[in-house]
């Protein structure tokens, strides 16, 4: 599985991106810089993270710092999926 | 004929009005009558409508308002019915307990029943099928099986209350804040019997305790047909592993089950209101292929 890709399409799903969120790299900054992302859309995507790749999400995984780029939140996921 | 499309629509028009329940207030109801080519017809289904909780139940509305007149085009009855403490029905939130919702339901289900000669469906979406299904504990006894439809099931109520009070940690994980501390803070208030403050909700520890404790498995019931019905962005839609086993208990204790998973948006979550018209004809196929079934057993 290409956990980026798989990443990308449940972003780009959850934020209502219509495709832009499938172009986003490594570097692109998510929180704080995409509008979509507040409280709800990141509640969201962590449960969507969780159903789709049968991931656990702890309370203190919930940091601003997960979520500061793609590739933060692509290495988080892909730690889980590793664990 | 566009004239008479126009007449048709106008038919169409749901019904609202105040349900009056045991003592606790009004509830607000949306009744779809089931309409044919001429008018209304005598339904071949009545079918009533538990929401989604919370954010979901808002991004769920136009959905719920498609499905409803959906039904209705296929002859259907369709009750839609504010829970209490949502939308235009009685009691704060803070007064509200999870057997509230269940009581709400039963009782809805109660009132279409008295006025339709036909099969009593309970539709429940996400929370609402955990709902949904408590209901089909409390009424079905009266009126032999109820048919049960889920849209996109949620299977454990701590899961969508743990979801819930999250929303609280993501909020001050980017205010920078202490995500863990806010967590710890809200559940040393429930365990305190306090109500938190959640994204503008106010939540009684009664109505937290019951979602928690909260289970999506086959009720000590009749058991009847059930319509298990998941929504999925992928090029082949399938359900949700975590589904199959509850599918396959739920099949174990009798229930006749159709399960399956169509393509399209998560619009219970999706940040823009989105449309899954998929879902919506594959509930219209099941329920109608659900009820032939019946007319020949």
């Amino acid at each position: 599985m290409d956990t980026q890709r798989e990443l990308l399409q449940i972003l780009d799903e959850v934020l209502s991106l219509g495709g832009r969120g499938l172009g986003f790299t490594r570097d692109t900054a998510l929180l704080g810089a995409i509008p979509e992302l507040d409280s709800m859309a990141v509640v969201t995507l962590i449960t969507t993270l969780e159903e789709r790749l049968g991931i656990t999400v702890d309370d203190d995984d919930i940091d601003g710092s997960t979520f500061a780029t793609v590739g933060s939140l692509a290495d988080f996921v892909g730690g889980k999926l590793g664990a | 004929m566009p004239e008479a499309a126009k007449a048709g629509a106008h038919a169409a028009r749901p019904h609202a009005f105040f349900l009056e329940t045991r003592g606790r207030g009004r509830r607000f109801a949306l009744h779809h009558a089931a309409q044919g080519q001429a008018g209304r017809v005598p339904p071949r289904a009545a079918i009533v409508h538990a929401h989604a909780f919370g954010e979901e139940m808002n991004k769920s509305r136009r959905m719920a308002a498609l499905q409803a007149r959906a039904f209705a085009r296929l002859g259907l009855d369709v009750l839609q019915v504010d829970l209490a403490g949502c939308g235009d029905s009685d009691l704060e939130w803070a007064d509200i307990g999870w057997q509230d919702w269940v009581d709400d339901i039963a009782e809805a289900a109660a009132w279409l029943g008295s006025r339709v000669d036909a099969p009593l469906w309970l539709w429940g979406q996400r929370v609402g099928a955990l709902v949904a299904t408590a209901a089909a504990a409390q009424c079905g006894q009266l009126a032999g099986p109820l048919g049960l439809l889920f849209w996109q099931p949620v299977l454990q109520g701590r899961q969508a209350a743990q979801q819930f009070l999250r929303l609280k940690a993501a909020a001050a994980a980017i205010d920078d804040g202490g995500a863990k501390a806010a967590m710890a803070a809200l559940r040393a208030q429930i365990d305190a019997g306090h109500c938190v403050e959640v994204a503008g909700y106010r939540l009684p520890p009664a109505l937290l305790r019951g979602l928690e404790a909260a289970t999506l498995e086959p009720p000590p019931a009749p058991p009847g047909p059930l319509l298990w019905l998941e929504v999925s962005p992928r090029d082949t839609p399938e359900l949700l592993p975590a589904s199959r086993p509850a599918v396959e208990r739920w099949r174990q204790a009798g229930w006749q089950v159709q399960a399956r998973a169509v393509g399209g948006p998560a619009f219970w979550q999706t940040t823009e209101i989105e449309d899954a018209p998929a879902l919506v004809d594959a509930s219209g196929h099941a329920l109608a292929e659900a009820l032939a079934e019946r007319v020949v057993a």
